[in-house]
């Protein structure tokens, strides 16, 4: 799989394996539905002040539940457009409009972490120090978890690159 | 180490004033890119990519960083900023 710039200025997944076409497919999916119990994770307390505690469950946390679920249709919506080539190993192509890199932030950072709290994953596997069983699904899921993690960084470093060039813009 | 803001609005009203100040501390996690974490910090409080990247370390390296003190009001704002992109944020009062 590559990953560039566009010429529309987007960011642009090509060559993508129809193995990974599929788990760039899994990232919309809903993660209260999937993990539910990973899923407590994304909506973490504010502190122990009893009174903010109410405040934040009735009115803040519904809000940004909303949020991340408006988030999540928008990445749905990009991952209709991906579109494979023809041929007997047909790859995948992604273009993200470049408007629409903060949804796929959030939406792959709350996939990795109801993932992660689900499974209960620890600092020694995160950081890559043990190699995956993909024969099981705690495998398969620190797989997601690490393939997730390298498309925030592509995405970052894509939005990085095009604020360093408008910062040269501006300055020139 | 780079230390926290001090809200210096002299728009502050009276009875905000009387409990200042609340702490934003961000929290360690072991899931949340060093890079995302700097993207956040500058996006949220509009920082230089340097002092981003200081709070971010200290929240790597020492478990938490307090990132903004002042009122209760502005300081709730941020923390729910910060939830909004999954950071793991809380409001604190500081020790006595």
């Amino acid at each position: 799989m590559n990953f560039e710039i566009s010429k529309r200025g987007n960011p642009l997944f090509s060559r993508i394996h129809p193995f990974l076409a599929e788990m760039i497919k899994g990232v919309a999916e809903d993660p209260w539905e999937e993990y539910p119990e990973g899923s407590s994770r994304l909506l973490p307390p504010p502190g122990t002040d009893e009174e903010l505690l109410t405040d934040w469950a009735d009115h803040v946390q519904p809000d940004l539940h909303r949020r991340f679920d408006e988030d999540r249709s928008q990445v749905a919506q990009d991952i209709g457009t991906m579109r494979s080539g023809r041929g007997k190993s047909p790859v995948w192509l992604l273009e993200i409009p470049i408007a629409h890199v903060d949804a796929w932030l959030t939406t792959l950072n709350a996939l990795r972490l109801a993932i992660v709290t689900e499974h209960g994953f620890g600092e020694q596997e995160l950081a890559h120090k043990t190699s995956p069983d993909l024969s099981t699904f705690h495998g398969i899921a620190l797989l997601k978890v690490n393939f997730y993690a390298f498309l925030q960084e592509c995405l970052i470093q894509g939005l990085e690159s095009r604020e360093s060039e408008s910062c040269n813009q501006d300055s020139d | 180490m780079a230390k926290p803001d001090l809200l210096e609005s002299p728009g502050t009203k009276l009875s905000e004033s009387f409990d200042l100040p609340w702490m934003v501390v961000v929290h360690n996690d072991p899931v949340n890119l060093m890079s995302y974490v700097s993207m956040v910090f500058r996006r949220v409080f509009g920082w230089s990519r340097e002092r981003s990247e200081q709070h971010m370390m200290e929240v790597h390296t020492k478990g938490r960083s307090v990132v903004w003190s002042g009122g209760r009001e502005k300081a709730e704002l941020y923390v729910q900023q910060l939830h909004a992109f999954l950071l793991l944020a809380t409001l604190e009062k500081p020790p006595h």
